[in-house]
């Protein structure tokens, strides 16, 4: 019974790993991955998720619903930020990363002027089982599977719909798109819509686990530019999934074997080892495997 | 006890002040000097010049922004209250006592006990309660804030310079430099984290700048310019351990923030559950920017211990919280900082704290009546806070006693208050009696255990009304007679290290 609750606790651990890194993940993996914009307010668009979703359901609104409203208020604020600043940083790699940088202080701060330092947290839904003498969280099984039909929702988009496919032309090559008659401008803005939307709606998902404070969001960031860089830009998407899987593969026996520390540690370590001997990231690889063997 | 400035040197002052400060100071020193000699003897030329015009300047740094600024919004309120009450005249009650404890200004036993009413032939004096209740006697007082008679201090006004470090010790060493070198402020009080007073204890020391650090901290600082008015490791760890093994069992697993707070905390854990016969049967060091807990969980759920020592720094850390709550993980924890200063109990859903407890010297829910006049104060003054956390309440009580020190002083010199300070003060803080050790800089102070329940109600079911900070004590410190300027750790303390080994041997 007990090698059983510890294999469950170890796949547990594992799923829940990955997914906290797809989850912290996904919103950047469409703003950086595919516009390739580097957006360091990435964390303060998911303290605003998590703000927006906390604040209605202490209203009373069903969880679930929060955290739809969270992705659309947030893109909306996203495309409004797009429209007003961002779209002036095209191709300015450097001067994005200043400007987003200089967003994610204004959105941080603010918030802990109108706010305060801290805001009562809602509780995690649903309760907890056991299995031998480990237990696990329900909620956190849910959230392994919502990070798994996310990122296949945003797969479906960009491969079955008519603005994944101008997205993706558009991302490719600007002006040919342009010339084709793709209006490249609203794609930009919904294309950043969305990634600001979907960071939304992970820092709804994520906000009953952590504490609810203006800087909040700083925890998710580091996670979130690590993933996307393993993973790298053959096709994020991809790419972003691959990365996340390694890195809980190398964390979870890793932190449970020697703790937290050694496991951040080795964390750090793979991504470094990754990004120096496949600097195209995990997904080149991935889908060069993929193609050869459909090519055979 | 206030020495008073004639009236036209302060208004002298007053002008010094627009016109140039240095004439009218140099004009008045002589004057002054003669108000504050008789009381501390020699005072230089040059300490006279520097003290005694214009606004007592108080230099205060925490972090209003960033990471830390759930602790430091509360403590510069507490600072915007002290200082208020004192320029409004206010005291709490207290004054120097002499070096050996708390003495006839404290409240301790104001009704005898009642021993003796079968038997024993002791007179008694009234049956003052049940006599199956064991606890102290003492009288409560309604409040503890009295007229001091002195608008201000020393008839001064009192002034807060309060730059925000926002977290970010490199800005705290350059916010230090300035309040000293540019201010020239009269005390600096600031710090949260250890590692934000390690960063400005050597400018401190270069410019010989009386010092508050006013935070629950890991202990050791023994310093000739600095203050600890906070509780350290062994008025927090030994109580609150012995009473974990006493209810729950002797096996312990220390959860801690991976840097030097949690690290020696940890160690005087591993080292003292020994002597109150538990024992720490697993150990792990977190680094600040976890925030995703399940491995850990699952390892405490591998040791099975029969209840976690907690000692989680930051809001990364805090997740820890709900995340084993929510995984089912229901031990009893055991803490010194969470609950007490970052109020996790009231940020938290219940059950997340549920079964936590620490020993305290104060939080808001401390059930005195003087406490419930300090709330109402607070409350009062900044209706829309959350909470009074442990630090804040150190800071109101050691700026009181800043100013009781000036005006037994009679000056603002820092050397002389330095002195005055070391007279064996008792303070009647919020929390209780507050007893500033002279030798070694630190308090002794009233622990409560804290609990929190179910519903994140808090209880206290066991006080120590007195305990001493007596680490700096056995390894010999006395500020007085032999300045120093270090941070001991466990390590240089051989005794850490035959408790260890005492443990080793018996497993």
């Amino acid at each position: 019974m007990d090698t059983l609750g510890l294999l469950a606790s170890i796949l547990y651990q594992f799923g829940t790993n990955a997914a906290f890194l797809l989850l912290a993940a996904i919103g950047l993996v469409v703003i950086l991955g595919m516009m390739n914009i580097i957006n360091l307010a990435h964390g303060e668009l998911m303290m605003m998720g998590a703000y927006i979703a906390t604040i209605v359901t202490h209203r009373g609104i069903p969880f679930p619903l929060a955290v739809l409203l969270a992705f659309l208020l947030v893109a909306m604020f996203g495309a409004a930020l797009e429209r007003v600043i961002i779209r002036r940083f095209y191709g300015h790699e450097l001067g994005a990363l200043v400007v987003t940088w200089g967003i994610s202080l204004i959105m941080g701060q603010g918030t802990l002027l109108f706010f305060g330092p801290f805001m009562p947290s809602i509780g995690i839904p649903g309760g907890s089982f056991s299995l031998g003498a480990y237990s696990f969280a329900t909620y956190w099984i849910v959230l392994i599977g919502v990070s798994a039909i996310l990122i296949a929702a945003l797969w479906w988009i960009y491969q079955n719909t008519r603005f994944g496919l101008m997205a993706r032309a558009t991302m490719q090559k600007a002006a040919m798109a342009e010339a084709l008659g793709v209006n490249t401008d609203r794609v930009y803005m919904l294309t950043f819509a969305l990634g600001s939307g979907l960071a939304g709606a992970c820092g709804a998902l994520l906000a009953p686990t952590v504490s609810i404070s203006p800087l909040m969001g700083q925890q998710f960031v580091a996670p979130a530019f690590i993933t996307v860089v393993v993973g790298g830009a053959a096709n994020v998407l991809l790419g972003a999934i691959g990365s996340s899987l390694l890195l809980s593969a190398v964390k979870t026996p890793v932190g449970l074997l020697f703790g937290a520390f050694i496991g951040t540690v080795a964390l750090l370590l793979t991504a470094l080892i990754i990004i120096r001997l496949m600097p195209n990231g995990v997904s080149f690889y991935l889908q060069r495997f993929t193609e050869r063997r459909v090519g055979a | 006890m206030a020495t008073q400035i004639p009236k036209e040197l302060e208004t002298q002052a007053e002008s010094g002040q627009a016109v140039e400060r240095r004439t009218v100071v140099q004009g008045i020193a002589a004057a002054v000097a003669a108000t504050a000699l008789p009381k501390f003897g020699v005072m230089t030329r040059s300490t006279a010049l520097a003290a005694e015009s214009g606004p007592v300047k108080i230099g205060f740094i925490e972090d209003y922004s960033g990471n830390l600024s759930v602790y430091g919004l509360q403590k510069l309120h507490a600072a915007q209250l002290a200082i208020k009450e004192i320029n409004e005249g206010k005291t709490l009650k207290g004054g120097p006592v002499g070096a050996g404890g708390l003495g006839a200004e404290a409240n301790f036993a104001g009704k005898p006990p009642t021993i003796g009413i079968e038997g024993t032939g002791l007179p008694v004096v009234n049956d003052g309660g049940p006599k199956d209740h064991k606890d102290v006697v003492f009288a409560e007082d309604e409040d503890v804030l009295i007229d001091s008679g002195d608008k201000g201090i020393l008839g001064r006004e009192v002034q807060l310079i309060a730059p925000d470090g926002q977290s970010n010790n490199a800005l705290w060493q350059q916010l230090a430099r300035r309040l000293i070198q540019q201010d020239k402020v009269d005390v600096l009080v600031a710090g949260f984290a250890s590692a934000e007073r390690e960063a400005i204890r050597p400018i401190v020391d270069r410019a010989k700048q009386l010092y508050f650090y006013t935070n629950q901290y890991e202990g050791g600082v023994a310093d000739a310019n600095t203050f600890c008015t906070g509780p350290v490791c062994e008025q927090q760890v030994i109580p609150g351990v012995s009473y974990m093994v006493e209810k729950f069992g002797p096996r312990g697993y220390t959860i801690a923030a991976d840097y030097n707070f949690g690290q020696l905390t940890a160690a005087w854990t591993r080292a003292f559950a020994p002597l109150v016969g538990g024992e720490i049967i697993g150990e792990e060091f977190i680094p600040l920017s976890v925030s995703e807990f399940s491995t850990v969980i699952a390892r405490i759920q591998q040791a099975k211990p029969d209840w976690v020592m907690t000692l989680l720094v930051g809001q990364n850390q805090h997740n820890y919280y709900p995340q084993a709550a929510a995984a089912g993980l229901r031990l009893p924890m055991v803490s010194t900082v969470n609950m007490a200063q970052g109020y996790e109990h009231r940020r938290f859903k219940p059950p997340s704290l549920a079964g936590m407890h620490n020993a305290i010297q104060y939080q808001m829910e401390v059930p005195t009546n003087r406490n419930r006049a300090f709330v109402k104060r607070w409350m009062a003054m900044f209706p829309n806070d959350q909470y009074i956390g442990e630090m804040a309440q150190n800071t109101y009580f050691t700026i009181h006693l800043y100013a009781k020190a000036v005006r037994l002083a009679g000056t603002t010199d820092q050397q002389q208050v330095k002195k005055a300070l070391e007279s064996g003060w008792t303070i009647e803080a919020p929390e209780g009696a507050v007893f500033l050790e002279p030798g070694t800089h630190h308090c002794a102070h009233y622990i409560r255990l804290a609990v929190c329940d179910e519903n994140h109600n808090v209880s206290f079911p066991r006080s120590w009304p007195m305990i001493q900070a007596w680490w700096l004590q056995r390894l010999g410190v006395n500020l007085i007679r032999h300045p120093e300027y270090k941070q001991y750790v466990p390590d240089e303390d051989p005794y850490f290290a035959m408790f260890l080994k005492n443990k080793s041997k018996k497993t």
